[in-house]
């Protein structure tokens, strides 16, 4: 699966290019809210106001990518949660007024695959559609889908619209904050890997690629990609070893590592684990820039695309400026769920 | 191309708690839509719903799980009929485990079931509930995945009403392209307060039990209900005893028309019928009976009978089987297919119920009374959900 274009909302600049060309945010926030584009020449207003923070920045990732690209043959989403705000409002609206009369907007807003549908609707396209809510592998999933839908068509080109997005709200923040996956005290993003204690930060975005399986002109490949669910610590160094078999790769072959660490001493052992598997190797911790997140392996595949491409170089922590040709990226959530993506340049 | 077989099935709904008991009341014309026992909420007088008829402690106990665990009734319906499938299908635990065992779910309310428990938390109001860390559309299918040790690859879909179609395709094309050597496929939705009022702000939910291609229908009855099937290459079943039928095709594409409603010339369900019969290699005159999506709504009944006419120059026999059990949601993909598999192996069709006075716009009548000794090689099962979503399933005798 080649990446033919891809654009990102995310708690950095990645809306206008300024995060890849070295501008930094540094955040001292609990949450790590998306800095979102203005919307006004995309989407008109009235359609505007009532879409769901999740449709807002999936509508405005993927309406410019399909504007400069050709009408791909699909739409592929992942989302664990997809519009929460609206899910709960409505639902506080069951509560509060006891199961009255009331208005669907927030309902029809909050089903997972209202974007994907919205997308569809709004580019007229009537192709494959899917929306994949595995919960912190429903971005892998949407890759997963979008590899067997390329292995039905060889030797015909094919394209696809495949991404990712998360929402936060006050809601699933409160969710998760009593699930203790946050910090109570605050640092700095700059310190994140450093603060010595539980949980992480929360981010939030919206993450597409326009994928194909013609080759030509691609700025990187999607080369392969595994996930696992409930391994036992011990087991992550023979995950990744036997996944680098899979592809005929030894350690030497893996020129930058992009690691999901989240300053959550509880569960980042984990990714010492691989760490220590690649010693030396250049390294990028992408969750000091854009937090934890259900989707964030879109964000990091994001981040991926571009250092194979000589951008964003000044994320690598070791000091290594060289272009890396294969990068791979390891992410867990909550030490449950792990996944691996291979991208080559 | 890859012959794929569907080698166990398992299914909890309000007409049975297993395949067996689903197959006697489909036979026997009983509908499991009424007043609800167990759900609670203010539509509970006022609604009726299929509701399966056992509590949540009742499951509990029968799966042998521990109280205060975080198992929702979305949960636990899933687990229930994923036992029965994969015992159906003869695996062992080595194979439920196996890296080469694939498991795809779905759910629409997924872990959101409990409203109550929900609003607890999400508005922090005390210590949080046992299902704070249950609440993700994947949970049930992640609990299934840590009792049973699966290591495979899973996945979870959410496509509103056409989401356990969509699961069972995804599972083909796992086995087609030879990513794995067996599938669980499927999909768990429990009533919820969430969704009944969800349905009721659209104003689409019937007072009477729902009655789909009535000309006085008045909207769709929401039931529950989970369901598994189980799919392997046909190459591969050495016990072909096992096998139950061929799944033969399918077809997914979106209507790109609304929201929450069908296109009026219904492009999108007739092309996820017509991508369907392509990839089946078979034509409309080959099918003998169509599991309709049949919603009871009016907007769904008309378009898709429209579909029918401009796809079928005879459309043959066709019912919709929510009129035995509501709308299930993510799992009614699921429950059609395995009611289309019945209806092949038994060589008859399960009727639309409570019709009186079918829609007068079109030549055709879907099946009205339960119908033995009907030669059925090829079935169409249709399921269309919000988004825009639509597919169409193909499943065949084995011969």
């Amino acid at each position: 699966m080649y990446i033919k274009d891809l654009y990102a909302i995310s708690p950095q600049k990645t809306h206008d290019l300024s995060f890849e060309n070295g501008e930094w945010q540094v955040l001292n926030e609990y949450i790590y809210k998306a800095v979102e584009p203005s919307y006004q020449d995309l989407i008109p207003n009235a359609q505007l106001r009532r879409m769901g923070k999740a449709v807002r920045m999936g509508i405005g990732v993927s309406l410019p990518l399909l504007g400069r690209n050709p009408k791909p043959d699909g739409i592929i989403f992942g989302t664990a949660n997809g519009g929460l705000e609206d899910c709960i409002k409505f639902l506080n609206q069951i509560v509060e007024y006891n199961e009255g009369t009331l208005t669907p907007t927030n309902f029809v807003q909050s089903t997972p695959n209202a974007l994907a549908g919205q997308v569809a609707l709004l580019s007229e396209n009537q192709g494959y559609n899917m929306t994949h809510v595995n919960g912190s592998l429903a971005f892998e999933s949407a890759l997963l889908d979008a590899s067997l839908y390329f292995d039905n068509y060889h030797g015909e080109e094919k394209n696809l619209l495949v991404g990712a997005v998360e929402e936060i709200s006050d809601y699933n923040y409160n969710i998760d904050r009593l699930g203790e996956r946050f910090k109570e005290e605050l640092v700095s993003n700059v310190d994140l890997l450093g603060s010595g204690t539980k949980g992480s930060y929360c981010g939030e975005g919206s993450t597409q690629f326009y994928l194909s399986n013609n080759p030509d002109n691609s700025l990187a490949e999607f080369k392969a990609f595994k996930q696992s669910s409930y391994l036992s610590e011990n087991e992550i160094g023979e995950f990744v070893k036997s996944f680098l078999d899979e592809q005929k790769l030894d350690t030497a072959a893996i020129d930058c590592l992009l690691l999901g660490k989240n300053g959550d001493v509880s569960t980042d052992s984990w990714y010492e684990q691989v760490e220590q598997l690649f010693s030396g190797k250049p390294k990028v911790y992408f969750k000091k820039s854009v937090g934890e997140y259900r989707t964030v392996s879109a964000f990091a595949s994001y981040l991926a695309v571009r250092l194979l491409n000589g951008q964003a170089g000044y994320l690598i922590e070791n000091g290594a400026t060289e272009k890396p040709r294969t990068v791979l990226i390891y992410n867990h959530f909550d030490a449950v769920r792990h996944s691996l993506i291979l991208l080559q340049k | 191309m890859t012959e794929i077989v569907v080698t166990g099935m398992g299914a909890i709904s309000s007409i049975g708690l297993t395949i067996a008991e689903n197959l006697h009341s489909l036979k026997h014309e009983i509908s499991g839509i009424k007043k609800a026992k167990h759900f609670k909420s203010h539509y509970s007088d006022s609604l009726v719903f299929g509701e399966i008829d056992q509590s949540d402690e009742s499951l509990l106990n029968e799966l042998g799980l521990e109280k205060g665990r975080g198992f929702t009734r979305t949960t636990l319906i899933a687990i229930k009929a994923f036992r029965e499938a994969v015992a159906n299908a003869r695996l062992s635990p080595e194979d439920i485990a196996s890296t080469r065992t694939a498991f795809i779910s779905s759910s629409t309310v997924g872990g959101m079931c409990y409203t109550d428990d929900l609003y607890h938390d999400a508005n922090m109001q005390g210590a949080p509930s046992e299902y704070v860390k249950h609440y993700e559309g994947s949970d049930h299918a992640l609990q299934i995945v840590r009792l049973y040790g699966m290591k495979g690859i899973t996945d979870v879909v959410n496509t509103a009403c056409s989401s356990s179609a969509n699961a069972i395709a995804l599972g083909a094309r796992l086995l087609e392209t030879g990513k794995v050597d067996r599938v669980i496929a499927g999909g768990s939705d429990c009533l919820a307060k969430f969704t009944v009022n969800g349905f009721n702000s659209l104003r689409i939910l019937s007072e009477e039990p729902c009655k789909p291609f009535d000309a006085n229908r008045e909207g769709l009855s929401l039931g529950e209900a989970a369901g598994y099937v189980v799919l392997e290459r046909r190459a591969d079943v050495s016990d072909t005893s096992k096998i139950q039928a061929v799944f033969s095709g399918f077809g997914i594409c979106n209507d790109a028309f609304h929201p929450s409603a069908t296109s009026d010339d219904a492009r999108g369900p007739r092309m996820a019928m017509e991508l369907a019969l392509k990839r089946a290699e078979l034509n409309p005159v080959d099918i003998q009976y169509i599991n309709a999506h049949g919603t009871g709504t009016p907007n769904n009944d008309v378009t898709e009978s429209f579909a029918f006419s401009k796809l079928f120059n005879t459309v043959p026999h066709f019912s919709s089987t929510k009129s035995y059990v509501g709308h299930t949601l993510a799992a009614a993909g699921v429950l059609e297919a395995i009611y289309s598999i019945l209806s092949i192996q038994n060589q008859e069709v399960y009727p639309s119920l409570r019709v009186e006075e079918p829609i007068s716009e079109f030549p055709f009548r879907p099946t009205l009374n339960y119908t033995p000794g009907v030669a059925i090689g090829h079935v169409l099962s249709n399921s269309f959900g919000f988004g825009g979503n639509c597919t169409s399933l193909i499943f065949s005798a084995c011969i």
